[in-house]
């Protein structure tokens, strides 16, 4: 009997570390963001979210997903918006600042759950990888230049504009080639 | 009694094929219910009460493991919930797992009467003349679980009137079923050797061997076996209509009522309880048989 009371003392003991490391929240809980005020001299970055390569490739999108709410008729996601840049903040820390405040859906696989090392977007507004073929899903440009790595490793600089991409086969619609 | 078991070997390894095949390659919640409710009320019909409670208990427990599940790791859908760990649990992922819970039950439930209509000697008048080394090795594998579990209870029952592992302790008495198992396991392994070996030995799998079995072709086979193909072709026109389409996410589809939507439902349906009806028809006939005595 001495022996179960360790077993049972050892399963308690495994489920109050589970239990210990989960944090739940209510929705406006998580959508409660603390957005800086942009003052005259505080540093700035700009990010915008579009899917405009979903509207010439309409045909191969999932039909669950041909609506207006998903594939806006403009292809804009997110338009033009300035964000605070506070100090060490990399691209995902603005994205996930962004659509949390302007409460838009996003999943991403985080940073240690790949061999890249870094945080990858799954979906922004229910538009997954794979939802338009093979070859789609989300990339993001830093001044017009794709970078080689993931998102939670770009370090931002004051001014620099962002935008986040659907892109149906690769890149090759948004004119990035990989090489 | 078990009436269904009776017909012949081609029409029943065609109905469980259908059936398996049907609700393994659907999402649709109609289609997934019906199977449920046809595997299960068949079960029932082919065991005693007690051991029906105990299996639906049990499988309800698997239920209720899958359905929570999938929440954890899926996080697309419009109705948010709550969010764990920074990651959206949604109504849509809840549904979506449970919706997969039932196919599971409902494939599981209909292998269970598979493996206990489908005996291997039917499995292997079927296919043991095209492909025999294969039909002995499925047959094995299918009977592979039930001969462990029995096996496990009969060492097991050894291993007690040695006196031995016959404490309260649980913690003891898993180790000892794990000692138990180990040397099951070693055991079943030499079995299917022996078997292979005493097959062979017996001639199986030569060309001009000749099996005897005693199955025939009769009346109401033919009569089932149209009834299965007709009602098949309605439900692939279906799929390939895509009248069984459904989405879960990021919304969860509307289920279009149509004319025609609900006429593959019932075709279906029926599909999904012709054993079941042979079993009960069978059952009815047996009763007013008795009481004329």
């Amino acid at each position: 009997m001495k022996k179960d009371l360790l077993v049972l003392a050892f399963i308690i003991l495994l489920i109050a570390i589970v239990a210990s490391g989960t944090k739940i929240q209510s929705v406006d809980e998580y959508y409660l963001t603390h957005i800086d005020e942009i003052a005259e001299d505080s540093e700035t970055v700009t990010i915008s979210i579009r899917c405009d390569t979903i509207l010439d490739n309409l045909d191969k999108l999932s039909p669950q997903l041909r609506a207006e709410k998903y594939v806006p008729k403009d292809g804009v996601i997110l338009e033009e918006t300035e964000y605070v840049l506070r100090p060490g903040d990399t691209v995902f820390d603005i994205l996930d600042r962004a659509v949390r405040h302007n409460r838009i859906h996003m999943e991403f696989q985080g940073a240690d759950k790949n061999s890249y090392n870094s945080v990858y977007i799954q979906g922004i507004n229910f538009l997954y990888e794979f939802s338009c073929g093979p070859l789609s899903g989300w990339m993001y440009s830093v001044n017009g230049k794709f970078p080689d790595y993931g998102v939670s490793k770009y370090v931002l600089k004051d001014g620099d504009v962002i935008e986040f991409n659907y892109t149906c086969d690769l890149g090759r619609d948004l004119g990035y080639e990989f090489k | 009694m078990k009436s269904f078991s009776s017909f012949h070997p081609t029409i029943l390894f065609l109905y469980y094929l259908s059936v398996i095949f049907i609700s393994m390659f659907t999402m649709n919640p109609v289609l997934l219910g019906c199977s449920l409710i046809g595997s299960i009320l068949f079960f029932s019909m082919m065991n005693s009460p007690k051991v029906v409670l105990k299996n639906i208990g049990y499988y309800l427990l698997v239920f209720i493991l899958i359905a929570i599940t999938n929440p954890i790791f899926s996080h697309n859908g419009e109705t948010i919930l709550f969010f764990l760990n920074d990651n959206p649990v949604t109504l849509e992922a809840i549904i979506y797992g449970v919706v997969i819970a039932t196919m599971l039950v409902a494939v599981i439930f209909w292998s269970k009467s598979y493996s206990e209509i489908m005996t291997s000697d039917k499995f292997v008048y079927l296919f043991g003349r095209t492909i025999p080394k294969l039909s002995l090795v499925l047959s094995m594998a299918l009977r592979f679980i039930p001969m462990l579990k029995l096996q496990i209870k009969k060492v097991n029952q050894v291993q007690k009137t040695l006196g031995l592992y016959t404490t309260d302790s649980i913690t003891d008495r898993i180790f000892s079923g794990i000692r138990v198992l180990n040397s099951v396991l070693t055991w079943s392994l030499e079995n299917a050797i022996n078997r292979a070996d005493s097959m062979r030995a017996r001639g199986y799998g030569l060309k001009r061997r000749t099996n005897f079995s005693l199955f025939k072709f009769y009346k109401r086979d033919g009569i089932l076996l149209i009834a299965i193909i007709l009602i098949l072709v309605t439900a692939i026109l279906g799929f390939v209509f895509n009248i069984f389409d459904f989405y879960y996410y990021p919304a969860i589809s509307s289920l279009e009522i149509t004319g025609v939507g609900i006429l593959e439902y019932i075709f279906v349906f029926i599909l999904m309880i012709i054993p079941f009806i042979i079993e009960v028809k069978e059952n009815i006939q047996w009763k007013l048989l008795r009481s004329k005595i």
